[in-house]
């Protein structure tokens, strides 16, 4: 991305993946960001076994899927708001429709439904097999503002792209 | 004996001996985040959870702080345990939903939950865990959780 212009969508997709790459727990867990546009935001979980919750029974931990929704839902805050802003999480939901299995990605769709001035409002959806959706998510995050965001916050999102530029 | 939370025996066992330690042994995701259980609750006032504060558990490197999600799936796992032992009779419970307050920053540093029973119905459960580090109160994050209370003998065909 050259300075001035607005970032496309592919210069987002390096930007979130910049932005999980420095979240140290979905780092080490290897999540992907396949697709960004301002409305939506698609990601991808390798399989690991320590995502399960149930050795026995080969169930993933409902815990994973909260932290998925979390993460993406969080991530999809960025490309909705004018420049991006540290957004902390104020609330989430999971609806958990049926329980993800061993031996598959988890795929997370998050979309951003309403930014207000003080608060991003989104929803997300997990699944591992198209059509078959494992939970929803609603999360709510708080908007802190330029103020409260570190200078150089959406530099060092797009820092890579600038040097190529 | 083969362990597993759809062995009736081994769960009655287990559960008879407040063996949580056996059941995190099976939870691959709670022993990655570093769950445990704290047994000696100085106050005496029932079981406490503990979720170590491990650098793989950290959602923003600027502040530093916990991530999010994964003090969420800590509390899922306690609320799991606690409910676990808390029932009339051994019962396998599944989440059904979650919903997460974040109250404060999580900080890197132990975390501390502790989780109430608020009903248990005969096919439905209600737990709900309050998440905190430096003193409880002035809580982290809260939750509620329901969950369908499976029958072991059931899950284990």
């Amino acid at each position: 991305m050259t300075h001035g212009q607005t970032p496309s969508d592919a210069d987002w997709r390096r930007a979130l993946t910049r932005f999980v790459t420095a979240i140290t727990h979905t780092r080490e867990l290897g999540l992907e960001v396949l697709e960004v546009t301002p409305e939506v935001t698609t990601m991808r979980l390798p399989w690991c076994d320590d995502l399960l919750g149930d050795t026995a029974r080969g169930l993933v931990h409902g815990g994973v899927l909260t932290m998925l929704l979390d993460t993406a839902c969080g991530s999809a805050v960025l490309p909705a708001l004018p420049a991006p802003e540290i957004c902390p999480t104020l609330d989430l939901r999971v609806d958990h429709f049926r329980p993800g299995v061993a031996g598959r990605a988890i795929l997370a769709e998050a979309r951003v439904i309403r930014v207000t001035e003080s608060v991003v409002f989104t929803e997300g959806i997990l699944w591992q097999e198209a059509g078959r959706p494992l939970a929803r998510g609603i999360g709510n995050f708080v908007r802190l503002g330029p103020r409260n965001t570190p200078d150089g916050f959406a530099e060092a999102l797009f820092a890579e792209e600038d040097d190529h530029a | 004996m083969r362990e597993g939370f759809d062995n009736v025996e081994w769960l009655a066992r287990t559960r008879a001996e407040g063996d949580v330690e056996a059941w995190l042994a099976l939870v691959p995701y709670a022993r990655r985040i570093g769950v445990s259980a704290v047994s000696d609750d100085p106050q005496g006032e029932g079981l406490l959870f503990r979720l170590d504060p491990r650098e793989g558990n950290v959602g923003n490197v600027l502040l530093p702080a916990l991530h999010g999600g994964v003090v969420a799936a800590f509390m899922e796992t306690a609320a799991t345990l606690d409910l676990m032992l808390a029932t009339r009779a051994p019962r396998l419970p599944r989440i059904v939903d979650i919903s997460i307050d974040y109250l404060r920053t999580a900080r890197v540093v132990p975390t501390l939950a502790r989780c109430s029973l608020l009903r248990e119905g005969r096919r439905m459960g209600n737990v709900r865990v309050c998440a905190w580090q430096e003193s409880e109160a002035v809580p982290v994050a809260t939750a509620r959780l329901h969950f369908v209370l499976g029958d072991p003998a059931e899950a284990g065909a």
